[in-house]
């Protein structure tokens, strides 16, 4: 599970993050929406560590990501795919999936690789094993930055914005995967702008405004009248989104 | 007045001239840029207190005079120290911490030209801070700093011709022999001047063969 309890996050004067609490159980897939800047990915970041906590507390079954050793096992339990893929560029497809594996796993190369090859079949790049990402679409590289994540046999997927930087016939491409990791039981904390793909997938949807963690529903009473639609600020933000 | 014709006995001396320069500089080139990626990496890291003094030190080595430096640390420091310095002590010395400030400033960007997305991916898949300069910044850093090095330890090839003045018995020093000797200094210096060429235009050549190889080995379209 993860938890986080009154998160703050300031940088500098700004507070971006104000009293956050969140909790993802096992086999959820949690939307986080809102408009931009809101924190979103800010949010993200700090579940993973990678910008320390002003404030409050998350941890990650149970390991407390601002102690360090937290951090290390907080980090083996869930695995984060990027908006703008930050894959390896000097490396092939296979070599950026087995590098955390073999490295931080300690699995033994030939097992990582295999497993990486099935993963990279099962995502339609069986033939792109030795490419390097330069020789990839974005979408492609997206694929390889699921993958990669997915070596790492995360309980827990942490998604930022992934198919923002693509054009929407990749989009697709990805987000089918992202459906069927779902429907898998993968968990997922997942920012998109791609309102009704979240509706699709996920169980609960949640709603920050400027750092504030207005709304926390589940997805059907998110989308209801008398749920997320009666909240003004969300009303809006989703009519602003079908428009754009 | 003393003077002679060339003997067949001054090839020796000349090939015993490009030993003690070439030896002076492979010498200094280690040392300088063990020295110049150690600094390039404590930089990096931001290890507290040393940022200033790096960049203050090199920055220093970088824009005054080489023979300058010499002086100091040949006739300067031993005198201050009370220590004695034999001059290839001093030229080793100084050579190789002009060197490393240079390789420095190369090494640094190298470094900087990754983009941090990628040192953050590695960081939360769980590699520490030495696998992630092993596997990611190490590789990337190396293909982009070879061609700037090769272009800059060239350069030092010719600077070592400075230490003769404070009397190592390098190239330039046998030319200075062999001139006062011989009293042709458009032969003399024309052949030491051809040796310091072909010395450097082999020493460019290897470098960008070993450029190609790890461009390939590393084969990535970025830079
Ligand atoms: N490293 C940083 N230093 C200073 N301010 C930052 C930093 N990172 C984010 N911010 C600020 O924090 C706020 C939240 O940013 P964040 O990136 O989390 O928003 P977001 O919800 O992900 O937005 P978007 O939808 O555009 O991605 C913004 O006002 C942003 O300017
Ligand atoms: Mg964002």
């Amino acid at each position: 599970m993860i938890v986080a309890e009154n998160v703050e996050k300031r940088f500098g004067d700004a507070l971006v993050l104000k009293h956050v609490n969140l909790r993802v159980e096992p086999g959820e897939v949690v939307t986080i929406l809102g408009a931009s800047g809101s924190g979103k990915s800010t949010l993200i970041r700090c579940i993973n560590g990678l910008e320390a906590l002003s404030g409050g507390k998350i941890t990650v079954d149970g390991h407390d990501v601002s102690t360090k050793a937290g951090l290390v096992a907080a980090r083996r339990a869930s695995a984060t795919v990027f908006q703008l893929f930050n894959l390896y560029p000097h490396m092939t497809a296979l070599r950026n999936i087995t590098l955390a594996p073999i490295e931080v796993l300690k699995l033994p190369k030939a097992e990582a690789e295999a497993r990486a090859r099935a993963l990279l079949e099962k995502v339609g790049l069986g033939a792109h094993a030795d490419a390097y990402p330069q020789q990839l679409s974005g979408g492609q590289r997206q694929r390889v930055g699921i993958c990669r994540a997915l070596a790492m046999q995360p309980r827990y997927l942490l998604l930022d914005e992934v198919t923002s930087a693509l054009d929407p016939e990749m989009t697709g491409d990805v987000l089918r995967i992202l459906a069927e990791l779902a429907a898998d039981g993968t968990t997922m904390v997942f920012v998109t702008h791609e309102i009704e793909f979240a509706r699709h997938i996920s169980s609960r949807i949640v709603f920050l405004e400027q750092g504030e963690l207005i709304v926390d529903l589940p997805t059907a009473q998110f989308f209801a009248e008398d749920g997320g639609l009666a909240v003004p600020r969300i009303r809006q933000f989703l009519s602003k989104m079908k428009k754009d | 007045m003393r003077y002679a014709d060339f003997t067949p006995y001054d090839i020796v001396l000349l090939l015993q001239g490009l030993g003690v320069t070439l030896a002076l500089f492979i010498g200094t080139t280690l040392i300088g840029l063990a020295i110049g990626l150690l600094l390039a990496v404590v930089h990096h890291y931001r290890i507290p207190g040393c940022r200033p003094v790096i960049v203050l030190v090199t920055e220093a080595l970088k824009n005054s005079p080489v023979l300058v430096q010499l002086f100091l640390v040949f006739f300067g420091i031993p005198a201050f120290l009370h220590i004695r310095m034999t001059p290839v002590e001093a030229a080793t010395l100084t050579i190789s911490l002009n060197t490393a400030a240079f390789a420095f400033v190369v090494f640094r960007s190298g470094i900087e030209s990754i983009d941090r997305d990628q040192i953050e991916a590695a960081k939360v898949f769980g590699l520490d801070r030495s696998q992630i300069l092993r596997f990611v910044i190490a590789p990337q850093a190396a293909a982009f700093s070879v061609g700037p090095l090769v272009g800059i330890l060239v350069n030092q090839l010719q600077v070592t011709s400075l230490i003769s003045v404070i009397g190592v018995f390098d190239l330039t020093k046998i030319g200075n022999i062999l001139n006062l000797r011989t009293l042709q200094p458009f032969i003399v210096w024309a052949v030491i001047g051809l040796i310091y060429y072909l010395a450097a235009k082999t020493l460019a050549l290897a470098g960008s063969r070993v450029e190609a190889a790890l461009r390939k080995s590393v084969k990535w379209g970025g830079i």
